[in-house]
């Protein structure tokens, strides 16, 4: 609690300085944007596979988030952008220039790691300098452009200051701040964050983000960051990736994953939603054997799943069809009220929406019907 | 108020469960001090006494005669070519088993800890048998004027084998622990090997390497058992200090025995302090290494 309140002190303190410098900073640091276009990405890892042939174009300029649950395969693809694995089969573009067989050392890009990596031993300031002082002689900046930069990437990522610390002194957030100051001083062709704001707590968490956001939105690099959470991808992402077991679900903005969900993993992923197990007959929907009210569109016959977010119901009378549900419980989430239902003999739990002053219906029946909806054919 | 007063002592009186009596407590502290004192500090106090007892002039006289001035020069060359051999072979090794995956590399671990669980003396006897004159490489080292056993070659060998494991079990669970992130890290911003080992690598693990070091000059300098074998104890040429103080001891030159002893026991003396100091100051960086077993 002190250490996030001196942190937010610090960074009201500086919000000003850095306001004052970030037109000098945007010129300076501001490279061209890459394209980077990953086709038919395949690796494995010994007998398990971690990608299946995953394709994916990434615009220049553009912050896209790779999301998913652990082990959908998020991580594998950013560190095989950065050159940290190679694919087992596939090739990885920068701009036209095929990266594929390119080692880490000479693709250019900033990679922030989760627990960010930094060097325990050197100062804030060598740890940025790093990046610059590794190059060749010959390409290698004098030590007076190397401070000039590593100072005004300090003042970028609103730690002016702390040049002289080590990380050890430095809170979860402001370490983070240097671990990207130091990815950015070697002018990448792209940046890639893995879990960027994962080890941080949710305040610090959510101050970062819109940090992030305005820090990309100077430098204009192509960004590519992975997280487990969506609520950062939806909110901070120009677009999200969704990802599960090696595979891409769906690649759109946070609109087109949140209301248009093309899989029945992403329905079930992003927000919150209800699938019911249902048949589709003659162009209607039934439940248990009785029709519900939906149109099924042009869905085809036979086995399906219903999915429908909480929200996105009304009520309807008991007798005129709609899902009707006996109330199992009911319980406060933020804003709303949601009641938990089990509807039919087999007790297909699903959950609605009801305004947070209503009364919470203790028991008995209730009818809905959803006024959004999607219907997923079953695989099998 | 007075109520709980009364109360909070009486809790605080009551002994936490792992608390003994007062009496159990002396008599355990009593027995681990006496101990200490009889067979680790009254020995240690004799070396210097005995050493001492013919004055100070008789001390740095002994210490001066011609064979032990070789056997000192022999002790600190022989620990100056093995420390930075194994200093070399630790690091490697440690590296290769902390920051790759290969096959063999349990065996490899296993391994490294022989010297450990082998006799000194047939850690000496090997190089006799294989370099030896009657050995399998004896003959063919001959035809070229080669001679490793009974002569600094196998001493040094002998103890390069003793002190093997010492920087290896140091660094292997320091770098293991810290993983291979600070190396993608320093790859990704654009580092060679060489630097990324260099700058990024060895200071990270300079603790434990120093610790290791220590350790594995002390025993570098004190080996006695794999060093007598192949030695030959040739006066003046093949002593080490640990075998000239034995040949002194049989001679009956107590006092000079004692004052080469206490040399060695000086050593040990700075190794200990070093070694505390180290604990101390990077304690936390040297835990982990501590925690798979204190090796000595």
């Amino acid at each position: 609690m002190n250490a996030l309140a001196r942190y937010r002190v610090e960074t009201d303190r500086i919000e000003a300085d850095v306001a004052a410098v970030t037109p000098r900073v945007s010129g300076r640091l501001r490279g061209d944007p890459m394209n980077v276009t990953v086709q038919d990405l395949v690796k494995t890892f010994g007998e398990t596979a971690a990608l299946y042939g995953v394709s994916l174009d990434i615009r220049g300029g553009e912050l896209i988030a790779l999301l998913g649950p652990s082990g959908s395969g998020k991580t594998t693809l950013l560190r095989l952008i950065a050159g940290l694995d190679f694919p087992t089969s596939g090739r990885i573009l920068f701009g036209d220039e095929d990266a594929s067989t390119k080692s880490v050392k000479d693709r250019n890009v900033g990679f922030v790691f989760q627990h960010y990596a930094l060097f325990r031993h050197m100062t804030v300031f060598d740890n940025i300098a790093f990046g610059l002082r590794v190059r060749p002689r010959s390409q290698r900046p004098s030590e007076a452009i190397i401070r000039e930069r590593v100072l005004t990437l300090l003042d970028l990522v609103q730690l002016p200051g702390l040049d002289r610390r080590y990380p050890s002194q430095l809170s979860g957030g402001q370490r983070q701040r240097v671990a990207l100051a130091r990815a950015l001083a070697i002018e990448p062709r792209v940046l890639l964050l893995d879990e960027p704001f994962g080890a941080l707590d949710a305040k610090v968490r959510k101050e970062l983000r819109r940090w992030l956001r305005e820090i990309h939105d100077h430098t204009g690099h192509t960004t590519v960051f992975v997280t487990h959470d969506q609520e950062e991808a939806l909110e901070l992402a120009d677009r999200v990736v969704v990802m599960n077991q090696g595979c891409i679900e769906q690649v759109g903005s946070a609109d087109d994953i949140y209301d248009r969900p093309a899989t029945p993993f992403v329905f079930d992923f992003i927000g919150d939603s209800s699938a019911l197990p249902v048949e589709v007959r003659s162009g209607q929907v039934y439940l248990d054997g009785r029709p519900i009210g939906i149109d099924a569109g042009g869905e085809p016959e036979g086995p399906a799943t219903l999915f429908f977010r909480p929200g996105h119901v009304q009520f309807v009378n008991d007798d005129s069809g709609g899902i009707a549900g006996i109330v199992s419980g009911s319980r406060r989430v933020g804003d709303i009220r949601r009641v938990e239902l089990e509807a039919g003999l087999v007790r297909h739990r699903f959950e609605i929406d009801v305004p947070a002053d209503s009364q919470a219906p203790k028991a008995g029946r209730i009818a809905v019907k959803p006024t959004a909806w999607r219907l997923f054919p079953k695989d099998e | 108020m007075s109520d709980l007063a009364a109360a909070v002592p009486a809790r605080m009186s009551r002994q936490s469960p792992t608390t003994e009596s007062r009496f159990t407590r002396g008599v355990l502290i009593g027995v681990a001090i006496f101990f200490l004192g009889l067979f680790l500090l009254f020995p240690l106090l004799v070396v210097f006494v005995e050493a001492l007892r013919g004055g100070i002039g008789a001390y740095f006289a002994a210490l001066k005669e011609p064979d032990t001035v070789s056997a000192i020069r022999l002790t600190l060359l022989v620990a100056a070519i093995a420390v930075p051999a194994n200093l070399l072979f630790g690091l490697a090794a440690s590296w290769a088993i902390a920051k790759y995956e290969f096959r063999g590399k349990a065996l490899l671990i296993t391994l490294i800890d022989l010297p450990f669980s082998v006799s000194p003396v047939i850690s000496g006897l090997i190089y006799v048998i294989l370099f030896g004159a009657q050995g399998y490489f004896g003959a063919w080292l001959q035809s070229y004027g080669i001679q490793i056993v009974f002569a600094v070659p196998g001493i040094v060998l002998a103890t390069i084998f003793v002190t093997f494991p010492f920087v290896a079990r140091e660094l292997i669970p320091l770098m293991q622990e810290q993983g291979t992130q600070d190396e993608e890290a320093a790859i990704s911003l654009g580092a060679g090997g060489f630097q990324t080992f260099w700058r990024v690598t060895l200071p990270n693990v300079k603790w434990g390497l120093m610790y290791g070091v220590l350790l594995c000059n002390a025993r570098a300098m004190g080996e006695f058992g794999a060093v007598s074998v192949v030695s030959g104890h040739i006066r003046g040429q093949t002593n080490t200090m640990p075998l000239h103080i034995e040949i002194l001891y049989n001679d009956y030159q107590w006092a000079a025995a004692f004052a080469v002893a206490s040399l060695l026991a000086l050593l040990a003396l700075v190794t200990l302090i070093i070694k505390t100091i180290l604990e101390w100051r990077f304690g936390e960086e040297l835990a982990s290494a501590g925690r798979q077993g204190d090796i000595r």
